[in-house]
């Protein structure tokens, strides 16, 4: 042959020793190569989810170091929603507070209201009328109804299911009109304020709620049966996101997320408030700690929820919606601490009054917040499929842990 | 609900805190005022005592003028008893974490120590929680917000 040189393939062509996974020179691509489990070379990959996904209820992003579909590591980026309520609280008269903590858990406002009135009260020990006190708790049960119906459908949109969203709005609205027709707001209602209530409940009002009551029950198992009874629902979150007792009450778990680990404490129960002590009704708890026992904690409250509704309106007492209180309020100086259990857990405001008319310090503990940095700390070894429906189980409200 | 303040001054003297204070405070409950110093001794001596405050509710800081004052709300499952042990750190001083007897302090250690102008020592991730770098730490007094007196006014 007078020219030597191979005409279509090139000169180490079936080289005796060709490159190998294991050669340091290897190219990449020959390390990913499959060529048997043991050799199959894999990365870490850092996944942001959020601040805009929309299992994330609100504006959180998390920080996922993802190995497959494991997660390795999880870190909570919050403060998207920061709006300082806290510092805004201490330049603000005490009757202005309750706008801001409307603000706060803008799903549950009367409970976030409730809050710091049972505080200023406290400071300024006046007592409250019990028809203010049957109204506020009338409507801070109607309000947990609208927010666990909230938390019920979003956390079906996260397993990937849409029909209950769509049912469980149009009871949520039939709620928010209720509180619409006694405060003038959907949401922000500004309703609760130190002393007592700010209307009376209105004869339209009244009928609605009975309305409402003559055909929730029969909604409410349709809502559970239609996603509680579903098996590829139930699936997705039993034995998901297990927190033991010890887990929840070393994070500082309050609310339906501690019940549902065991642990039977409930602020109505046990540091009672306004009506609560003469109503009839059961703390349900769940042993199991999975997203499971919190989803069916957070049924049955919805059911105690219409139990003590229906008992406030038959025994609704009569007398003022509010009791004589300052225009300008100037508690003396001190300190306090008033609890709620609102539908994501106990929140207080510690109030520190000086004796002028602003508070001095105003700290708000957000429930949330310490059931985001228990999810967080239970993310490693979980899958990103999980992720999702463990935060979800959680009911967060970012408005409320951002403050 | 309210503990024994007799008994709690007991417990902590049964563990050789010497600065601590322990009073009834009028609507509020008890508290116990602790140096700085023995402060993880003595959350420490409350948890391990018979009264089992084992749940840490919340924890924040109080700017009195003077110096930062940081709460933590202790509660116990067991006896159903909750009270406050409250430390003064003077501005700028160093917050001690106590996340490894309370994780449930890990966020509200971050928030507490951004907000008030502190330093973090010996917690897993001390970076800021809920602010950018150069917010200034905006609960302290000495921080205004832009058109506070307008709106006290309005």
């Amino acid at each position: 042959m007078s020219d030597p040189r191979e005409t279509v393939t090139h000169a180490g062509w079936l080289t005796p020793n060709p490159p190998t996974a294991q050669h340091p020179d290897a190219p990449l691509s020959l390390k990913r190569a499959p060529s048997g489990v043991d050799e199959l070379v894999t990365e870490h990959l850092v996944l942001n989810m959020g601040p805009q996904h929309p299992s994330t209820h609100g504006v959180l992003r998390v920080l996922l170091e993802l190995d497959g579909e494991e997660v390795v590591a999880g870190e909570t980026v919050i403060g998207y929603l920061h709006r300082g309520i806290e510092k805004l609280a201490e330049s603000r008269r005490y009757n202005a507070v309750g706008t801001l903590m409307d603000r706060g858990d803008y799903i549950s406002g009367i409970m976030n209201e409730l809050a710091f009135a049972l505080a200023t009260e406290k400071l300024l020990e006046v007592e409250v009328p019990r028809r203010a006190q049957w109204l506020r708790t009338l409507f801070s049960e109607l309000n947990r109804l609208a927010s666990h119906l909230v938390w019920y459908g979003t956390f079906g949109l996260d397993a990937g299911a849409m029909g209950q969203f769509l049912f469980a709005i149009r009871d949520r609205e039939n709620l928010l009109d209720i509180l619409e027709d006694v405060s003038g707001q959907r949401m922000m209602f500004n309703y609760v304020r130190p002393g007592g209530v700010v209307n009376d409940i209105t004869t339209t009002a009244e009928a609605k709620i009975r309305k409402f009551l003559e055909t929730f029950d029969m909604y409410l198992e349709e809502h559970d049966q239609l996603l509680g009874g579903n098996e590829i629902f139930q699936k997705r979150v039993k034995g998901v996101g297990v927190v033991d007792r010890a887990t929840a009450i070393a994070f500082g778990m309050t609310g339906a997320n501690l019940r549902a680990s065991g642990v039977s404490f409930d602020v109505r129960r046990d540091r009672p408030y306004d009506a609560y002590p003469e109503l009839d009704f059961d703390v349900p708890i769940a042993e199991a700690g999975d997203c499971w026992a919190r989803y069916v904690v957070r049924m049955e409250e919805m059911r105690q929820s219409v139990r003590m509704v229906r008992q406030l309106m038959d025994g609704m007492p009569e007398g003022e919606h509010t009791a004589k209180v300052a225009k300008v309020l100037r508690p003396p100086a001190g300190e306090t601490y008033a609890a709620v259990e609102s539908p994501r857990g106990e929140l207080g405001v510690y109030l520190v009054s000086d004796g002028s008319d602003t508070p001095y310090r105003m700290r708000y503990r957000p429930p949330a917040l310490y059931a985001l940095q228990l999810g967080e700390a239970i993310l490693p070894g979980t899958l990103i499929a999980d992720t999702v429906m463990i935060l979800g189980s959680f009911d967060l409200v970012l408005g409320e842990i951002d403050r | 609900m309210r503990p024994d303040a007799t008994r709690i001054a007991k417990a902590l003297e049964a563990a050789a805190i010497r600065s601590a204070a322990v009073e009834e405070v009028d609507k509020l409950g008890v508290v116990c005022r602790v140096d700085a110093a023995e402060l993880p001794g003595a959350l420490a001596a409350l948890k391990s005592c018979d009264h089992d405050f084992s749940f840490l509710a919340d924890l924040f800081a109080i700017d009195t003028g003077e110096a930062v004052d940081v709460v933590y709300h202790l509660r116990s499952f067991a006896r159903d008893e909750e009270m406050h042990v409250r430390m003064t750190l003077p501005y700028g001083g160093d917050l001690a974490s106590v996340w490894e007897l309370y994780p449930a302090a890990l966020m509200a250690e971050r928030e507490a120590a951004e907000m008030f102008g502190l330093t973090l020592s010996g917690h897993p991730n001390p970076k800021r929680l809920l602010t950018t770098d150069q917010v200034p730490p905006l609960l302290l007094k000495s921080v205004a917000i832009r058109g506070a007196e307008e709106v006290r006014n309005r």
